[in-house]
């Protein structure tokens, strides 16, 4: 995929700005309620999200493992970037599938995402104290996402509405 | 979207299934050979199984009680005439462990188990010289099994009890297998077999019993193996002086065996191996034990010592099948090969 | 990047709805496989202890009574078990999760330092021993 340096800009600066979201959502821990560190809200799913719609497939990608690695780095810890790498992946593939569908809107995508972000996170949680145990969050996490995945999905729509004129890409067939 | 459904259904479906599909289950327990038998197994002969194995335990128990006088062994220390095939192979058996053992299991004790009578309601403290004069009628030596009869020298006698309980676990096994039974227990008074996996597949968890008290002093998690404890922590007297005679005589001395250990579990995928070593190794003691283990070459077996002063001694093949007791409060040690 | 061709749907549609219930449906499937009783006599409860994914201890609750320490990459926890329930009394972990996760009291609840990868898990009576050997 070629990145025109208006892309390659505005995936920097989305990268920074999902990176700023997930430190500022460190703030609001949602560990209180299921107590499993590297357990997000998923603010920065945001960005991702409209990423996804704005420049495509590859380029929230490119952003989504930006944002892991330099998070991963900036805490230091191997456990919380296979946390968010493999919860990210996940969400990416299955909001990439379901971006497919004509029929979903951005809330449906979104929902998805969040789900599918906190089964990688169980993942990640299984792989690291190898024991299964962890499903049994994911009941509660799933019903977060239900909220989260909402949450993302009308910020995304009003971010989508209120960008539509922008132009960002060069695709201007989204109003 | 109907494309990502599907296979989440389906793999819901699946998961309730596996949940709901739990196999049968078919219990029983009976008394036989001087101690209380339980059988479990699962899945569909389960029933039948059980049936056929509370059958065949009962037809052992009249081959190889030293009590009936319809016996088979009765018969060998009366005189002879014909017995089983099934009761000389055993006898066989028995020869070759008293042998690989250097005499520590010893099925000729039967005289010294007698002079003592431990186990009975009158047990006695016999002279050195009661001793003396039986001692030399033990010796694995003065058997002689012979295709259809087994006779022995004169004044001797045999006792299986250190043995039938293991062979009889062997059979049950065969049994569970010609019914399809993969997953069950069996526990024979310290003789246990685990059939296979826990119906939901994992390991069972066998605990061995702590000698110093009424909980566990460890558990094992096994599959598909026999486990038999010996010890002398359940069956002894105490005498008007207060000391304590347990019941495994040392066919060396002719004494209660004076161990330092206070239980041995073998683990092996031989019932009657494992039944015999189980009470050769208390008599040996912690030392000769691991020697015995040391030596042993192609065909190693797995055991968890547990010692009078407070430690478990495990062999380094259990390393991942073991589980400490917190509550018990033993010292573990591992062997290395 | 053309494959976004379709027009964007910035309003929710009843295809999402189809999401939703997905998503209900698998915390629910979850939920029931997890938090379902294995059988119906809960009996006494045996705490179990694994770290770094090996277990380490398996103990009835009511004889696991005190303060048992744990050490594993690093971290060291403390945790204090009643008859009745176990919690996290301490951990130099630096998110403090499990020390903020409570008690637990009831069969399939656990306790996780992801840290110091330590489950403490709570089995029904069913999770004692299945057989006793001596």
């Amino acid at each position: 995929m070629k990145f025109s340096v208006k892309k390659l800009a505005l995936c920097a600066v989305l990268a920074a700005l999902a990176l700023g979201l997930s430190t500022l959502e460190s703030l609001f821990p949602i560990t209180l309620l299921v107590p499993l560190p590297g357990v997000k809200l998923g603010l920065a799913n945001i960005v991702t999200v409209f990423a996804l719609y704005e420049l495509g497939a590859g380029a929230a990608l490119a952003i989504l493992v930006t944002r892991c690695l330099l998070g991963g780095l900036f805490s230091g810890t191997a456990t919380a970037l296979l946390f968010s790498l493999l919860g990210g992946l996940c969400a990416m593939g299955v909001m990439i599938l379901l971006r497919r569908s004509r029929k979903l809107s951005v809330y449906g995508v979104s929902i998805g995402g969040a789900a599918a972000h906190n089964v990688g996170q169980i993942l990640a949680a299984i792989v690291t104290l190898g024991s299964t145990m962890v499903v049994g969050y994911l009941p509660f996490l799933l019903a977060v996402a239900l909220v989260t995945g909402s949450l993302t999905g009308f910020v995304v729509s009003l971010l989508l509405r209120a960008t539509a004129h922008l132009h960002l890409t060069d695709q201007s067939d989204f109003r | 979207m109907k494309k990502l459904l599907a296979p989440l259904l389906s793999a819901a479906m699946l998961l309730c299934l596996t949940a709901c599909g739990a196999p049968k289950k078919a219990e029983t327990s009976l008394f036989a050979m001087d101690t209380y038998m339980t059988l479990v197994a699962y899945g569909d002969g389960a029933d039948d199984a059980l049936t056929d194995a509370a059958r065949t335990i009962n037809e052992l128990e009249q081959l190889l009680s030293r009590t009936r006088e319809d016996s088979d062994v009765w018969r060998i220390n009366h005189g002879g005439g014909q017995v089983n095939p099934t009761t000389v192979q055993l006898v066989e058996q028995a020869i070759r462990f008293s042998d690989e053992t250097d005499g520590a299991f010893d099925i000729t004790i039967a005289p010294l188990v007698d002079l003592w009578a431990i186990n009975s309601d009158a047990p006695h403290i016999p002279s050195q010289a009661e001793i003396d004069s039986l001692l030399p009628l033990v010796g694995s030596d003065r058997i002689t099994p012979n295709g259809k009869t087994v006779t022995l020298d004169s004044g001797c006698a045999i006792d299986l009890g250190g043995i039938a309980k293991g062979y009889t676990s062997d059979r049950v096994k065969e049994i569970f297998a010609r019914h399809g039974i993969k997953s069950g227990t069996v526990s024979l008074g310290g003789n246990v077999y685990v059939c296979g996996t826990r119906p939901d597949g994992k390991p069972w968890n066998v605990a061995v019993q702590d000698p110093r008290g009424g909980g566990y002093a460890c558990t094992l998690t096994l599959t598909d193996t026999f486990a038999v404890t010996s010890g002398g922590y359940q069956r002894y007297f105490t005498a008007e002086d207060g000391t304590i005679y347990q019941h495994i005589i040392d066919p060396a001395t002719g004494y209660p065996a004076q161990s330092d250990l206070l239980s041995v579990t073998v683990v092996c995928p031989d019932g009657t191996r494992a039944d015999a070593y189980s009470t050769a190794l208390y008599v040996m003691g912690e030392e000769a034990a691991i020697r015995f283990w040391e030596s042993q070459g192609s065909d190693p077996f797995e055991m968890v010592l547990i010692t009078a002063d407070g430690r478990i001694v495990c062999t380094p093949g259990l390393t991942d099948h073991f589980i400490r007791q917190e509550d018990a409060s033993y010292e573990v040690q591992f062997l290395s090969r | 990047m053309k494959s976004n061709s379709s027009p964007v749907k910035t309003r929710p549609t009843p295809w999402d709805a189809l999401v939703v219930t997905a998503v209900v449906l698998l915390g629910v499937l979850t939920a029931l496989l997890f938090y379902t009783p294995k059988s119906h006599t809960d009996g006494p409860l045996t705490c179990v202890v694994s770290v770094g994914g090996e277990v380490v201890d398996r103990a009835p609750l009511a004889s696991f009574a005190g303060e048992h320490t744990y050490s594993h990459n690093g971290y060291t926890l403390t945790i204090r078990a009643s008859g009745s329930q176990v919690e996290v009394l301490n951990s130099d972990c630096p998110g403090q999760d499990c020390v903020h996760s409570g008690s637990i009291s009831r069969a399939g609840q656990s306790l996780i330092c992801l840290p110091a990868q330590v489950v403490i898990h709570l089995e029904s009576g069913a999770g004692g021993p299945d057989v006793i050997v001596g």
